[in-house]
């Protein structure tokens, strides 16, 4: 059997000497989608972090296959900066190393094909502060792409896409899969976690873990969301509240 | 008249333009990387350095750039974990001045010397100013072609440079210690006290004109050439020291650049 992708164990992570997610255990396979839900400050982007190696872990261990390619919330970006779409895609090609020299024609071809890949190769040289919200999270999404990683984690990437992004993200997440790749995608959108393979439930610690149909059940939602959750009528499903706070790490 | 017949001119006239060329090109990255108070702060700390250099005849130069790379190393450090550059250039150019008012007005007694260095000169520009600004001049757009766009990653995205494995921090030094370098090119022309006229002023204007790196740099050059030669002309003929004229030349043209481009937008 192949070893897993990703390999979680007791993990504790935090900044400085104060944990602010604990107990974390999981594993994924190549091929493997997994949602990562949880309320704002409940940990989905400390646990990308810790993947990442940018924090050590104050307890339990990590092992990632390779490094992983990371999509940024858009809140993270500078809209007034002046790049484009393409130029942000390039970006991705500095995750082989080569950081003190210019970008080569290869690193442009390969922007390209991923921009392609995210529908976006006719907006390629549109600066990204006025692309729309979805073709952002695109553009994002090949800055990601371009780096050939085996393990890709992505910070709601789902999150203010138009539908058409929508449809168009969700395609290339059944190709990444479909190519053995793992993906851990964090979100707030309990319906749409139900089209992954996994779910993991972070609320500081972790709440559950296991296939949506078997994870997501009503005393699980309420242990990840609180009073953020709101269950509707008839139990047909639940949606979160959420306030966005910018600059915050969760 | 033309500038280039007077000996003393043509050297600050050639010193200029090695200016713009380390202007515009640092310049746009001191813009977009928002590390306009850095600039300014890195030429003015170099004032105790200067001043020991004047009273023990040790080469400003080198006395400057000792000053201004520690003082980059400095800011550095005081902004690792991501924490704004800013408080601590304005920490550490505040222990830098005061320094330097003390070892003036109490210890070496300095004089004109000193004053020259703090706001320029269009006499007494020599081979070795020449020289230095054309090694910076060479280093700024070998550095900008090479790091730009590790520059423009780390600027256009932190979280995302990071998990990139960008050593961000290196990265920042060189560009810190870069703009530091070339601040103290800049003082024997325009002072220590005006660096921002070429290192800030005409990035800044270009920055509201052009939508693109490229046309950044490109428009922050051409700005910076312009203002330098006009300014030289005006200190030439103004007998005034060449800083003031082409910072107030640089402020003027920022201060219409923007109120053109806010009309052009309403």
């Amino acid at each position: 059997m192949s070893s897993p992708a990703i390999a979680v164990e007791g993990l504790a992570a935090g900044y400085g000497a104060t944990a602010v997610l604990e107990d974390v255990t999981f594993t994924a396979m190549g091929g493997q989608s997994i949602c990562v839900l949880g309320p704002n400050g409940g940990g989905k982007t400390t646990l990308f972090r810790a993947l990442l190696g940018e924090l050590e872990p104050l307890a339990g261990r990590v092992a990632v296959s390779g490094r992983p390619a990371y999509m940024a919330q858009t809140e993270r970006t500078r809209l007034d900066f002046p790049v484009t779409a393409l130029d942000v895609a390039v970006m991705g090609t500095l995750a082989d190393g080569r950081w003190w020299l210019p970008a080569r024609r290869l690193d442009r071809d390969a922007a390209l094909a991923a921009l392609e890949r995210v529908g976006l190769a006719e907006h390629a040289g549109v600066r990204f502060g006025e692309l729309s919200g979805g073709q952002r999270q695109r553009a994002l999404l090949a800055r990601a792409l371009v780096q050939d990683a085996q393990v890709l984690l992505l910070d709601e990437p789902l999150s203010g896409v138009d539908p058409a992004s929508a449809t168009l993200i969700a395609g290339v997440f059944d190709e990444l899969r479909e190519d053995g790749r793992t993906l851990l995608v964090a979100s707030h959108d309990v319906e749409s976690a139900r089209s992954f393979d996994s779910v993991l439930c972070l609320n500081r610690r972790q709440v559950g873990f296991g296939a949506p149909a078997a994870t997501l059940d009503r005393a699980t939602l309420q242990a990840t969301y609180g009073h953020e959750l709101i269950v509707l009528e008839g139990g047909a499903g639940a949606v979160t509240v959420q306030h966005h706070e910018h600059g915050h790490h969760d | 008249m033309d500038l280039a017949e007077l000996p003393f001119l043509r050297e600050a006239l050639f010193e200029l333009v090695l200016l713009a060329i380390a202007g515009g090109t640092l310049g746009a990255w001191v813009v977009l990387r928002r590390l306009a108070f850095f600039s300014h702060a890195a030429g003015s700390a170099t004032f105790p350095g200067l001043v020991i250099a004047d009273a023990s005849g040790v080469s400003p130069v080198l006395a400057g750039l000792a000053v201004a790379l520690g003082y980059a190393g400095g800011v550095e450090r005081a902004g690792r974990g991501g924490r704004d550059h800013s408080e601590g250039t304005a920490l550490l150019l505040v222990a830098a001045l005061a320094a330097g008012v003390i070892l003036a007005s109490d210890v070496f007694e300095s004089g004109a010397a000193v004053d020259r260095l703090l706001f320029g000169t269009l006499l007494g520009l020599g081979a070795a100013d020449l020289a230095v600004s054309a090694a910076v001049a060479v280093i700024a757009v070998v550095a900008a072609v090479a790091l730009g766009r590790t520059w423009s990653a780390i600027g256009f995205d932190p979280d995302g440079a990071r998990a990139l494995g960008l050593p961000a921090g290196r990265a920042d030094l060189v560009l810190l210690g870069l703009v530091a370098v070339a601040a103290v090119a800049a003082i024997p022309a325009v002072g220590a006290l005006l660096v921002t006229a070429v290192y800030v002023l005409p990035a800044a204007a270009a920055r509201l004109l052009t939508t693109s790196i490229r046309g950044l740099v490109a428009c922050a050059l051409a700005l910076a050439l312009g203002e330098g030669l006009v300014g030289l002309y005006l200190a030439y003929w103004l007998d005034l020291p060449p800083g003031p004229p082409v910072a107030a030349l640089g402020a003027s043209v920022c201060l219409a650049t923007a109120a053109l481009t806010r009309r052009a937008a309403t």
